[in-house]
C-alpha cells in the first residue's frame, strides 16, 4: 500500500477538505435557509433562490455583471498582450528601460483594489477637485458625470478595472511569449512570413495554453471583483454598478440576510465553474487541434 | 507533564474567553471583565488624546478595583458587522461583559442587557437627564433603562451667510435659494442621495418622518410602502426629485452616500450649503479657517411650512450583559466614571468632538462646547428622533437609498422606486406587498 501515492496525498485531501470543500457546503446548505445574522435558528426554504429570481433587480444585476466581465476581460487580454509584446520587442532591440516598465505596471497589480477604488475616486471625481474633470475644463470641456450616471458609472469602473487587470494579464503573456521558440521565429522570417503571419501563424498558436489560463483566470478575478466597485460606488448609483460579488456583500454584511447572499455566492460558484468548463472545452479543443 | 499544562492552558484560554463567569477559582484570583469596543472608544484610538484618556480611566479603575482585570477586545471598524457579531455572542451566550453598541440599535439586544436602574439611582443618574430621543432609545417595553447613552449627534442645514440671508426652511425655498446662488457660481445644495446610511440618516428620514411616516410598526414590520406611509415615502422622493430636477441639487449627489462626503464640497470652495452632521463642525472649521466665521447652522428644511422639523440622531451606547453582581457594578462604575457621569461624559464628548447625549453635561465645566453648541442642543431637544431598532431596518435602508439614488441619477420614477423597494422589503411576506 505504502509504494502508492495514494496516502502521501491524504494530508493534502484532508486540508483542501477541510478549508475548501466544507465552506462550500455550508454556502450550499446556508442558500437554502433564511438564516439571518441578527437572529438565531434558521428554517429551510427555497425562500432565497425564489428571491433573487423574482425580485426587481436580478436581471440588471446579471446585465451589469456580463458587460463589467466581458470588457473587462476583453481589453484585459489585449491591453496585457500589447504591453507584453512591447516589452518583449524592447528587450529584443536593447533597448533601455524594459524592466522599469515592467515593474511599474506591476505595481498596479500590487496595489489593493480598495486603494485602487480610492485613486479612481479621485480622478472621476466631479467638481473642480476631480483629475479628469479638471484636465477637461482647462480645454473647455466637461465636467462629465463619471459616477453619477448610471451608464457612465458602469463605464468607468469597467475602466478603472481594466486598468488594475492589464498588469496581471502582461505578466502571463509576457512569460507566454518568452517560451516562443526563436528558432521557429528565424525560419518563418526566413520563409518570408510577413509580421502578421508570424503573430497570427507563429506566436498566437504557441501561446494559446497562456492565453486560455490567463483568460480563465482573469474572468474569475472579474466575477469576483467587489473590493474595488465597493470603493469606488458603492454599486451606485441606484444598482447600476451592482455586480454579483458585491451583491453578495450587500446582502450578508449590509442586509444581514444571510440565506440570500448564499444563495447569490452558489449563483456566482455555478457560473465561475461553467464559464471555466466552457472554456476549456472550447478553447483547450482548438488548442490541441 | 505535559498534558497537564496544555490543559491548563486551555482552561485559562477558556476562562479568558468566557469572561470568568462561571464559579471563580480561588477569591484572590482577578476577575477579567470583557469588554467589546470599536477602537475610537478604547485605548487603540487614533486619536492620542482619546487613547490617553481611555487608558488613564482604565487604569484608575483598575487601581479601585484590584480585584478585577479588564479584558480588551476591539470591533470591526464595519459597525453593522460588528453589531451583528455582538448580537451572535448574544444570541449563543458567549456576550462580553460590556459593549459599545450602536445607539439606535440597543433594542435588539435588550433581551439580552441587564437593567441598570438601580445602579443608575445609586450613583444619582436621573433617566429624565437624558435627551427624550436617547431616553426613548434606553426604556425598555417593561418600563426599565437597559443602557448608558454616551454620546451623540445630529443633522441640520450648514449655510454661509456671506451668501445666504436667510437659510430655506421649506423645500420651496432651498430650489429658489440654490439657484440664486448657482447665479454667483455657487453650488446648490449639497446632501448625500446615493448608496450610504447618510442618505438615509440625513436626506430621507427627516423629510419621511416630519409628515408622520412611518417605517416599522410596533412589532417591527416593516409599514413604509402601505398607505399614508407609502404617500409620505413617495413625497420625499418626488421632494428630492424636484429639487434635482430643477437645478437645486447636482445629479451627482446620487454617487455621494456619506455625509462626511460634503467635507470635500466645502473644501473645493464653492459650496453655500449643506446637509450634514454636527460633527462636520469641527472638520469644516479647520478646512475654512477664518472663513467658518460666516457658516451658521439651521434646522433642516421641510417640505411644508407647516410640517414639523425632525431630525435623526445617531451616537453609542454602553450595554452591560453580564449577570454577575459584582461584575455588573464593577463595569457600571467603570463605564459611569469614563463616559456617563458628568465629568466623565463632559470630557470625553469634548475630547471626542459628539455632543453629550445628557442634557446637564452641557451646563458642566468638563464639557469644552464646540461651534453652534447651542443650536444643536435644541435641535437634539426638540427635533430629534432614532432610527427604529427593528432588525429589519438595515434592509429597508439598503433598499431606500438605492431607490433614491436610482431616481436622482435618472433610471426610476419616484413611484416606482418606492413600490420596488418595498416589494424587495416584503418579498415572501403574506399580504405584505398588497
Amino acid at each position: 500500500m505504502w509504494d502508492t501515492p495514494y496516502p502521501w496525498l491524504i494530508p493534502l485531501l484532508l486540508v483542501l477538505a477541510a478549508v475548501f470543500l466544507y465552506p462550500i457546503l455550508q454556502i450550499v446548505r446556508l442558500s437554502f435557509t433564511d438564516a439571518n445574522m441578527i437572529q438565531v435558528g434558521y428554517d429551510y426554504t427555497l425562500e432565497s433562490y425564489l428571491r433573487m429570481f423574482t425580485l426587481p433587480g436580478f436581471l440588471p444585476m446579471i446585465g451589469t455583471t456580463a458587460f463589467f466581465v466581458f470588457f473587462s476581460v476583453v481589453f484585459q487580454l489585449f491591453a496585457g498582450f500589447i504591453v507584453a509584446l512591447l516589452i518583449v520587442q524592447g528587450e529584443k532591440m536593447n533597448l533601455r528601460g524594459t524592466v522599469v516598465v515592467r515593474t511599474s505596471v506591476l505595481v498596479a497589480w500590487a496595489i489593493p483594489g480598495v486603494v485602487i477604488g480610492v485613486i479612481w475616486g479621485m480622478l472621476y471625481n466631479e467638481t473642480d477637485a476631480g483629475i479628469i474633470n479638471y484636465a477637461l475644463s482647462t480645454i473647455g470641456l466637461g465636467p462629465v458625470s463619471f459616477l453619477s450616471d448610471p451608464t457612465m458609472a458602469l463605464l468607468s469602473v469597467t475602466l478603472a478595472n481594466i486598468w488594475r487587470g492589464t498588469a496581471f494579464s502582461m505578466i502571463l503573456m509576457y512569460a507566454g511569449l518568452k517560451t516562443v521558440s526563436k528558432d521557429v521565429l528565424e525560419a518563418a522570417v526566413i520563409d518570408g512570413a510577413s509580421a502578421l503571419q508570424r503573430m497570427k501563424n507563429v506566436i498566437l498558436p504557441a501561446i494559446a495554453p497562456i492565453i486560455l489560463v490567463n483568460l480563465i483566470i482573469i474572468s474569475i478575478d472579474t466575477f469576483n471583483t467587489f473590493d474595488m466597485v465597493m470603493a469606488l460606488t458603492g454599486g451606485g448609483p441606484g444598482n447600476s454598478t451592482e455586480v454579483i460579488a458585491l451583491s453578495i456583500y450587500t446582502a450578508i454584511f449590509r442586509e444581514f440576510n444571510l440565506g440570500e447572499g448564499a444563495a447569490t455566492a452558489v449563483v456566482l460558484l455555478v457560473v465561475n465553474v461553467v464559464m471555466t468548463l466552457v472554456y476549456l472545452k472550447v478553447l483547450g479543443r482548438r488548442g490541441e487541434e | 507533564m505535559k498534558k497537564s499544562i496544555s490543559i491548563g492552558m486551555s482552561m485559562l484560554v477558556i476562562a479568558g474567553l468566557a469572561g470568568c463567569s462561571g464559579d471563580n477559582p480561588s477569591a484572590e484570583e482577578k476577575e477579567t471583565l470583557t469588554w467589546y469596543t470599536t477602537a475610537g472608544y478604547s485605548p487603540e484610538a487614533p486619536s492620542a488624546a482619546t487613547s490617553d484618556y481611555i487608558s488613564e480611566n482604565i487604569e484608575s479603575f483598575e487601581k479601585e478595583h484590584p480585584d478585577m482585570n479588564i479584558q480588551l477586545s476591539l470591533q470591526s471598524s464595519n459597525i453593522d458587522e460588528a453589531m451583528a457579531r455582538l448580537l451572535e455572542q448574544a444570541n449563543t451566550g458567549r456576550a462580553p461583559d460590556m459593549a459599545a453598541i450602536d445607539g439606535y440599535m440597543l433594542d435588539r439586544y435588550k433581551e439580552y442587557l441587564q437593567p441598570l436602574d438601580e445602579l443608575m439611582e445609586e450613583r444619582g443618574l436621573d433617566p429624565d437627564d437624558y435627551l427624550p430621543f436617547a431616553e426613548k432609545v434606553l426604556r425598555g417595553d417593561d418600563g426599565k433603562i437597559y443602557g448608558l447613552y454616551m454620546s451623540t449627534d445630529t443633522r441640520m442645514l450648514y449655510y454661509n451667510k456671506e451668501v445666504i440671508e436667510e437659510p430655506p426652511s421649506t423645500w420651496e425655498e432651498v430650489i429658489e435659494v440654490s439657484n440664486e446662488v448657482q447665479k454667483e457660481g455657487y453650488e446648490g445644495l449639497v446632501l448625500p442621495l446615493g448608496i450610504g446610511e447618510g442618505t438615509s440618516v440625513t436626506s430621507l428620514w427627516p423629510l419621511f418622518w416630519s409628515q408622520g411616516g412611518k417605517l416599522v410598526d410596533k412589532e417591527g414590520n416593516p409599514v413604509f410602502g402601505k398607505g399614508e406611509n407609502r404617500e409620505a415615502m413617495i413625497r420625499t422622493f418626488e421632494t428630492l426629485d424636484r429639487a434635482q430636477e430643477e437645478g437645486a441639487v447636482s445629479k451627482r449627489m446620487a454617487s455621494s452616500g456619506r455625509e462626511n462626503d460634503a467635507n470635500g464640497e466645502v473644501a473645493a470652495g464653492d459650496t453655500a450649503m449643506f446637509l450634514g452632521g454636527s460633527w462636520q463642525a469641527v472638520t469644516i472649521e479647520e478646512i475654512l479657517g477664518d472663513d467658518f466665521e460666516n457658516w451658521e447652522v439651521a434646522s433642516l428644511p421641510t417640505i411644508e411650512e407647516d410640517d414639523p422639523t425632525v431630525s435623526s440622531a445617531g451616537g453609542w451606547a454602553w450595554g452591560i450583559f453580564t449577570d454577575d453582581p459584582e461584575k455588573k457594578e464593577a463595569a457600571f462604575d467603570f463605564l459611569m466614571d469614563s463616559f456617563i457621569s458628568e465629568e466623565g461624559m463632559g470630557e470625553f464628548t469634548s475630547i471626542q468632538g459628539s455632543l453629550p447625549a445628557r442634557t446637564s453635561v452641557y451646563e458642566s465645566d468638563s464639557y469644552n462646547p464646540g461651534a453652534f453648541n447651542d443650536e444643536f442642543l435644541t435641535s437634539l431637544e426638540t427635533e430629534a428622533e432614532a432610527r427604529p431598532g427593528a432588525s429589519k431596518y438595515n434592509e429597508i435602508s439598503v433598499q431606500l437609498q438605492t431607490a433614491i439614488s436610482q431616481v436622482i441619477s435618472g433610471s426610476k420614477e419616484p413611484e416606482q422606486a418606492v413600490d420596488d423597494a418595498w416589494e424587495i422589503v416584503t418579498f415572501g411576506e403574506s399580504g405584505e406587498s398588497e
